[in-house]
């Protein structure tokens, strides 16, 4: 590791499959956001023609959205095995991760002070992230395909439609999951503006500075530390503490 | 002179031989119109009885005698029936169009009039008011003509979902002029009473004995007021497995004109006409005598996510205001980053500026 902290180091962050796979995603969301709100509020959104061609086209790029999460998912847990890795908060970020996370959005971003966190290939999300990515890939974008895929053949699945409820209740759910990925899109497009961000997304690569590698590993060889992975100021200011 | 007598004579007892005859004859005083008490007795007495006449002269009694034309007897449409009935000669009957001629003219300028004539669609003897008659009654009527499967892959040649919309709406909804329509809901049973099991209208027998002998509307109706309210339609919902409410579109004045409009093949025509629409519902509740009686429902029954019935719901029509609400509400909670940390990313740039700087 380098002792010259100017030197910038390449990292390969997003590989070309996750690349083309969130910007499928993100198009194919946009389309669905906007003929969804033709679909339930014709009589106010005409982006499409017609009625019937905003429900084709929202079942194709419905379709399309679920094919692709399908092969993201399939990437990560079976090719790339780092699924978990990536996705789930450990202890760590559940006991000060998300605080600190949290904390520097809230106060320390606007102080000006660095952010507690950098990525690297195998801890691609601060703990933020990965709470927020967990209920997103987890919980809301398989929800909102399956109630998708439902109302799409609501006569050939009419078991499990009233299994889940009844019609009603899965256009219900299904439009508050909408909302709520909505919801998400507009954070997740701002918070892409604080760091760095989309230029890894488009290109894949991202300049790191490479001194700020050091502090990650430097705290676990202090005795009576907790180490707190991804948070180089913190164990800076330890580390000051003792040398004081 | 003396012949003309005779001939007098002759003619005036064969006369009373015919009318002593036509007397003598069980039944007779069928025949002896103008009598309104009891007039349509002596004709049921053979045509209701399946095992007098042949299949196509029955009359089921049980369901003729709810008709209108039960009430205007027998002798308003088969004025003409000799005396000699039955003797295997036709008997006349009175076209409908002459009392409904409004229906005839507006019926010669559609679709069906080189098909078939009303009978092709309606049994005089068992004709029921829009009213009295479930949409899937209606429906099983087209259905004597026009095969279901090849409908559907008709209507699915420009129509999404065309099996979905061809099971939910009556035939006529598209295929009439109606300007108004209201929610009828049909009671709906599973097969082996599970929940899952296919569903099918369910019949006066069956309820009658599902609902322990009672009315068959205080199944979903338990204060017994004619009116079904939405904590009524909650509870319906939750306590019963194998029975469900099914709701249809339907017009409130069914014209005779079955005609391809072309505005209905716009879907926005239903799915944009607005929650005002859905607010009138009813329960079509099943009579003995094979007719629908219809139970109102609360106002916009068929809105609410909730309580309402489960498997009714219209894209863009059956928007629930309260769902929209929340919606919106997540929405602007997800703005409360951008908009919020935004602003004071703004206010505080300098601190960043100067960090950078120094860096």
């Amino acid at each position: 590791m380098s002792e010259n902290s100017s030197e910038k180091k390449r990292i390969y962050l997003q590989p070309w499959p996750v690349r083309i796979w969130h910007w499928i995603n993100a198009t194919g969301i946009i389309v669905l956001i906007v003929t969804g709100a033709q679909i339930r509020f014709p009589e106010s959104v005409a982006v499409l023609s017609s009625y019937k061609s905003a429900i084709d086209v929202h079942n194709v790029t419905g379709l399309i959205v679920s094919i692709s999460f399908s092969f993201w998912f399939f990437y990560y847990k079976m090719v790339k095995n780092t699924l978990d890795k990536l996705y789930i908060p450990d202890e760590e970020d559940l006991k000060h991760g998300l605080v600190r996370q949290l904390l520097y959005y809230c106060f320390w971003y606007f102080l000006g002070r660095p952010s507690p966190y950098h990525a690297s290939p195998d801890h691609k999300f601060n703990p933020m992230q990965k709470y927020a990515y967990l209920a997103v890939m987890f919980v809301l974008m398989p929800l909102v395909g399956l109630t998708g895929i439902l109302l799409l053949n609501v006569t050939p699945l009419r078991i499990l439609v009233l299994m889940w409820g009844g019609i009603k209740f899965i256009v219900a759910l299904h439009f508050l999951l909408a909302c709520s990925l909505l919801a998400f899109l507009c954070t997740h497009v701002y918070l892409a503006t604080l760091g760095n961000y989309i230029k890894p997304m488009l290109i894949g690569w991202e300049d790191v500075e490479e001194h700020e590698e050091k502090h990650v590993e430097a705290p676990a060889a202090i005795p009576g530390y907790r180490p707190v992975r991804h948070y180089p100021e913190y164990a800076e200011m330890q580390h000051e503490q003792r040398q004081g | 002179m003396r012949y003309r007598e005779t001939a007098f004579f002759l003619t005036l007892s064969i006369a009373a031989w015919v009318c002593l005859s036509v007397l003598a004859q069980p039944g007779a005083s069928a025949f002896s119109y103008g009598e309104e008490a009891g007039k349509n007795e002596s004709c049921l007495a053979c045509h209701g009885d399946s095992a007098q006449v042949p299949k196509g002269f029955f009359i089921d009694t049980k369901h003729f005698n709810q008709t209108t034309h039960a009430r205007i007897g027998c002798e308003a449409c088969h004025a003409a029936v000799p005396a000699t009935h039955p003797d295997g000669a036709k008997v006349a009957r009175a076209g409908c169009g002459e009392c409904h001629a409004d229906v005839d003219r507006e019926y010669a300028t559609g679709l069906h009039v080189k098909k078939t004539t009303c009978n092709g669609c309606h049994n005089p003897h068992m004709v029921h008011s829009p009213k009295e008659i479930s949409g899937q009654e209606i429906n099983a009527m087209c259905s004597n003509c026009h095969n279901t499967l090849e409908m559907t892959a008709r209507h699915g040649e420009w129509l999404p979902q065309s099996e979905l919309h061809l099971r939910m709406l009556p035939c006529i909804t598209c295929h009439t002029g109606s300007k108004e329509y209201f929610i009828s809901m049909y009671i709906v049973k599973s097969k082996n009473g599970s929940m899952f099991g296919k569903q099918e209208v369910a019949g006066y027998d069956e309820l009658k004995q599902m609902s322990g002998g009672k009315e068959i509307v205080s199944l979903i109706d338990k204060n017994r007021d004619n009116y079904v309210s939405l904590e009524e339609l909650r509870v319906f919902n939750r306590s019963q497995n194998s029975l469900r409410l099914h709701g249809m579109m339907t017009p409130v004045s069914v014209s005779h004109k079955f005609e391809i409009l072309d505005d209905r093949r716009n879907c926005t025509f239903c799915h944009t006409s607005g929650p005002a629409l859905m607010q009138t519902s009813f329960i079509a509740v099943p009579e003995a005598d094979g007719s629908y009686s219809r139970v109102p429902v609360e106002k916009g029954a068929v809105l609410d996510a909730l309580y309402g019935t489960p498997d009714f719901y219209m894209m863009g029509s059956t928007k629930n205001g309260a769902l929209n609400k929340i919606g919106l509400a997540i929405i602007c909670g997800g703005l409360i980053m951008p908009v919020g940390h935004g602003f004071v990313r703004f206010l505080t740039r300098k601190n960043r500026n100067t960090k950078e700087h120094k860096s």
